[in-house]
This record gives structure tokens, C-alpha cells and sequence, in this order.
């Protein structure tokens, strides 16, 4: 009998990650660490050297050809970003470092000039520390206090208690849409509409929904979102801030410089229109333009697709790790069809260290993230020293799974054995 | 296992020193208290000393702490090989311990359960792991008045 095999998302796309091709300690290698940072396809690669080679120039600084050049494609790349997470304007899309940076511009910016002693900030116990110490120490500065968001039976976040912390006092809620430990999806569309009933602003840390699910700033109304160009097929040294246009337009500068003014004199200047108001200096144009590529690149296969394709792998993984009785996973288990919870599994594995775990593993050809995943306070909540954490994107597949399952196995036996 | 090389890591004496310690624990009385933590990855060590009373040799040694198989294992064994060590020894044995795991030394004979860590060197991300309780130690010894220890010292600044 003959028959052709469909062929799955990861078996399209894999060609175009040159990184995947090669042997780690001997093994083809396995990379579950996406959560971390995903890797590059062929088309974000090619578009930074292009630049390099091609166009290499200052933006918004000349008007010779090379300096039009690269300044058309860093704002084409922001026009890209800005349909990607369907942005009203243009003009809402910062471009950053990263996520961090992100939130660090919203809570000095805005933060330093709107917050007072006793305004209330209402965080979660699974922030990433990104989305935590940026806003301890706006507390320190302003006397505004951090109420934070426990979870569920099921390790999600409690919306329930979210809104017997909610109050007029709260004048911010930051959280994070999929926790980069839990796997949770948070239900943002609904605190935001709970937080706006009482006059609060919300920040949405979308490091891991944006590379995974489509994003959609309208619909979910929030009024900020960040996000790291790494965890999403582009570069490092470039993320974004989305923020409705109004706000930002309230929004005093954060850094001062060249790029951010429109007119200086020796004592005073006036700035520059948005967004450029929030880009002091010269920015990572090749990471910017290069960005646009990354969005360019998922687009093209499509969020929804990916998002389901990762559910799929979702469902097997859990399965998986469910056949191993040392295994317990962190978060929500995933619904039908891998469904209702992000492509990644953080587990500890009996009195096997995620650290030893690692090691095996990584000798295997396997990369695993094991430690506490930047969120401290969450291990400490779940009273987990630290935990192993597999991370799966698109361009993963079933087999891979197999073979860190199989490794996992022999890893908890080996450990096993030894301590009987 | 396949894994013929995770077998030279993780070795039988590393695992039963992991799994049954045999230095667990505070001294009776602590002349030396000093916590130690690598901050990237939460390993944590909790050590007192116990000298004699010219102040130049050591009695005991126990730990506390929470990390790998490599980091307990390491502390532990660490304890056995100290009691009775004058501490010009022992802090010549962190200094020796930190060159072994540079593939460079090994301990003498009457030392040389100490030796079963040498294969961590082949692991370079792991280094830090077996050295936490070493450079705990030198801490501990070096600051005579640190029986009541206040905050941790990162073993993560110097590599
Ligand atoms: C949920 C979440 N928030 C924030 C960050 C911080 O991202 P970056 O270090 O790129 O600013 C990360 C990535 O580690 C993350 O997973």
C-alpha cells in the first residue's frame, strides 16, 4: 500500500532554520528552549546581512539614498509590527531593546508622573522578574503598593481574587498573557475590561502569546503590550511597546537625546511626534528591519496555523510526560486538541534536580531550560526550588518529543536505580 | 544507559553522597557560618564550622543547602575531607579543588575520594555547581568574625 504522509507545519519550515541541522554532543539536536529565545529562520539571517551589505546607513539622518533606504525599511518594519498585533496606528508601535526595556519606558514614563502614595499597582505571583522589579521600584519611588494575584487549584490565575483586589485605589494592573513558567493563558480581554471599570490602566506582557497565538490590541483593549523580537524568530537587541495613542501622547519622554526632539535649543527642546519621541539615539535598525522580516515570516505561515500546530504538540507532550509517575507539571493540563494552555511543560521529576536532569539531557542533544525561569517569587509560591522546563515552536515535532520523552525516561530510571 | 559519559559525571560515590549525606546538618558550636548561592540557578549552601580552640584547626564541618546531585554531593564530601584539616590546608585544598575542576590538579592520595569530582571538569557549565561549597568555605575561613552569617556570597562573580 502506498500512501503520502501529510506533512506536518515543522516538516515545511525546518529547512529554513539552518541552526537545527546539527549534531549537539554527538545527537541531532533537540531545541525545547523557545520559551528562552527561538531561532531564525533563513529570511530574518539574509535580511541583516542585506543591510549590512546593501544599505547600511544612519536613519531619519540624511537624505542620501542609502540613509532613505534604510529609514524607509526600519518604518516599513514598524508598519509591520504594527498590523501584526492590528495596532490602530503606527504611531502606537515603540520600538526597544526588548520587553524589558518596555515596561522599564511605561513604569518611568508614565509611572513617575501618574502615581502617588497609596495608588495601588495590581501584579501576579507569575510575573516574570521584567515584569516585577520595574515596578518595585516605582513603588520605592513613589510610595505606590504592589498587590499581587495568587492562583487557582489549578495553577492559573485567580480571577476571582482579582477582582476582590481590585479597586478605586488601583491605578495599574500589569500582567503577564502566557506565563512563561505555568503555560497558563491568562483571560486579559477580561481584566482589562474589569480594570478600565475602575479607572485603571493595563500593561499585557506578551513575550510568550505574540510568537504562539494572534494578537489582536483592539479586541483585547489593553493599554500597553510588550514584547522581545528574540522569542519570535527575530533578533536580539529589539522589541516593541504597543500603547494606545493618546497615552503615549500624555507620556513624557524616558531618554533624552538625538532622534527624540523636534526642536533644541541650549535650555529647553520640544520632541518629536510619536513614536519617534521614545527613541533616543540611534536605534538597532538591522534588528528593526529585521524584525519586520521575523513578522513577515510568521504571517506568511500564519498565527492561527502555528497556534494549532503548537497545541497539537501540546497534547502529545502532556501525554507523554503523563506516562513517567515521577513527572508533575506545573500549570493547567491542556484541553481537547492540546488546546487552552501554551506550548510548554515546566515539571520536576521526583528528587531528580532540574539541573542533573539538564545535564543528562543535554548530553542527548536536548536543550531544556532548568532554574527558575526569571520568576523567583512564582517557584517560591509553587515551593519549588526550581524546576526543568521543555519549550516547544512551530519548527519542533512529535519525533523530538519522542526523544526527549525516551531520555527523560532513562534520565528518572538512572536516578532511580541509584536511589531505589 | 547510552550515556556512557553522564555515567563518568554522575558517579556511584557522587550519587550516594547526594542521596545520604553524611555531613547534613549545623556544628555544635559554630565558630564559622557563612551561606553561599550561585544567583542563575538557585543552588544554595548553608555552612558552619566548628574549630578548635586556638582557632586554627577544624573540628567539623556541616551544610544546609538545596541544589543538584554535583552541588550536595560536592559539599558533602567537601565536610568529610576538612575535619581535622589546619585552615592553612583547607583553604589550599579550595585552591586546589578550583584548579582540578580546571582539569589541572588532583588531590594526594589521602585525599583523593576527593578525585571522584574531577569529571566535572568535562562539563564546563557544571563547574560552578561543584565549586559552590568551595568557595563558601574560603569565605567562611577568611572572615573571622562571620559566626552569625548575615546575607549570601554569589560564587557566580569570579568565573
Ligand atoms: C513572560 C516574559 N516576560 C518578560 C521577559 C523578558 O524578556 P526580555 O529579557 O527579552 O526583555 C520574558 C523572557 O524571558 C518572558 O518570558
Amino acid at each position: 500500500m502506498t500512501f503520502t504522509k501529510e506533512k506536518t507545519l515543522a516538516d515545511q519550515v525546518r529547512a529554513d532554520f539552518p541552526i537545527l541541522h546539527q549534531e549537539v554532543n554527538g545527537k541531532p539536536l533537540v531545541y525545547l528552549d523557545n520559551a528562552a529565545t527561538s531561532q531564525k529562520p533563513l529570511l530574518v539571517l539574509n535580511t541583516l546581512r542585506d543591510y549590512y551589505e546593501q544599505y547600511n546607513s544612519n536613519v531619519h539622518r540624511g537624505v542620501h539614498t542609502l540613509s532613505a533606504k534604510a529609514t524607509d525599511a526600519y518604518e516599513g518594519s514598524r508598519d509591520k509590527v504594527a498590523a501584526f498585533v492590528n495596532a490602530a496606528s503606527r504611531q502606537e508601535i515603540v520600538f526597544t531593546r526588548n520587553a524589558t526595556e518596555a515596561i522599564n519606558l511605561v513604569a518611568y514614563s508614565w509611572g513617575t508622573s501618574n502615581l502617588q502614595q497609596g495608588d495601588e499597582i495590581i501584579l501576579s505571583v507569575m510575573e516574570h522578574h521584567s515584569n516585577l522589579i520595574p515596578w518595585q521600584l516605582l513603588a520605592q519611588k513613589t510610595g505606590a503598593v504592589l498587590k499581587f494575584v495568587e492562583l487557582t487549584d489549578t495553577e492559573e490565575f485567580d480571577l476571582e481574587q482579582f477582582k476582590s483586589l481590585i479597586s478605586d485605589k488601583t491605578k495599574l494592573v500589569s500582567t503577564v498573557h502566557v506565563s512563561n513558567t505555568l503555560g497558563c493563558i491568562n483571560p486579559v480581554q477580561e481584566i482589562i475590561a474589569i480594570a478600565h471599570k475602575y479607572g485603571a490602566k493595563v500593561l499585557i506582557d506578551a513575550c510568550q502569546s505574540v510568537p504562539h497565538m494572534p494578537i489582536n490590541v483592539q479586541l483585547m483593549d489593553c493599554d500597553w503590550l510588550v514584547a522581545s523580537g528574540h522569542k519570535m524568530c527575530a533578533p536580539t537587541g529589539i522589541g516593541f511597546l504597543y500603547g494606545k495613542l493618546d497615552l503615549l501622547r500624555s507620556m513624557p519622554p524616558f531618554l533624552g537625546g538625538g532622534e527624540m526632539i523636534a526642536d533644541v535649543f541650549l535650555d529647553h527642546a520640544t520632541y518629536a511626534d510619536l513614536p519617534h519621541k521614545f527613541e533616543a539615539g540611534t536605534p538597532a535598525i538591522a534588528e528593526a528591519i529585521a524584525l519586520g522580516a521575523a513578522v513577515d515570516y510568521l504571517s506568511n505561515i500564519g498565527m492561527d496555523k502555528i497556534y494549532t500546530y503548537e497545541a497539537q504538540l501540546t497534547g502529545y507532550l502532556f501525554e507523554q510526560l503523563a506516562q513517567i509517575p515521577e513527572i508533575r507539571t506545573y500549570g493547567p493540563l491542556p484541553k481537547v486538541a492540546g488546546l487552552g494552555r501554551a506550548a510548554l511543560a515546566s515539571f520536576t521529576a521526583g528528587d531528580v534536580h532540574p539541573h542533573d536532569l539538564s545535564t543528562i539531557l543535554d548530553q542527548a542533544g536536548v536543550a531544556i531550560r532548568a532554574g527558575h525561569h526569571c520568576t523567583q517569587p512564582l517557584h517560591r509560591y509553587l515551593v519549588a526550588q526550581s524546576t526543568a522546563r521543555a519549550s516547544l515552536s512551530f519548527y519542533n515535532t512529535r519525533q523530538e518529543i519522542d526523544v526527549f520523552i525516551t531520555t527523560l525516561k532513562e534520565a528518572v530510571e538512572f536516578f532511580g536505580s541509584i536511589f531505589g | 544507559m547510552t550515556l556512557s559519559n553522564v555515567r563518568d559525571l554522575y558517579q556511584q560515590v557522587i550519587l550516594e553522597h547526594y542521596k545520604k549525606p553524611r555531613h547534613k546538618g549545623k556544628t555544635d558550636p559554630v565558630h564559622r557560618h557563612q551561606r553561599g548561592h550561585n544567583p542563575s540557578c538557585g543552588d544554595t549552601i548553608e555552612l558552619t564550622v566548628q574549630l578548635n580552640d586556638a582557632g586554627d584547626r577544624i573540628e567539623d564541618v556541616k551544610f544546609e543547602g538545596e541544589g543538584c546531585a554535583i552541588a550536595m554531593a560536592s559539599a558533602d564530601l567537601m565536610a568529610g575531607a576538612l575535619r581535622g584539616k589546619e585552615v592553612g590546608e583547607a583553604l589550599l585544598m579550595v585552591q586546589r579543588f578550583q584548579s582540578m575542576m580546571k582539569g589541572q590538579d588532583e588531590f594526594p592520595k589521602e585525599l583523593r575520594k576527593l578525585n571522584v569530582m574531577a569529571g566535572v571538569a568535562q562539563f564546563p557549565v557544571r563547574i560552578k555547581c561543584a565549586n559552590l561549597t568551595w568557595h563558601t568555605l574560603k569565605a567562611a575561613l577568611e572572615s573571622p568574625n562571620s559566626s552569625n552569617a548575615t546575607g549570601f556570597i554569589s560564587n557566580e562573580k569570579e568565573a
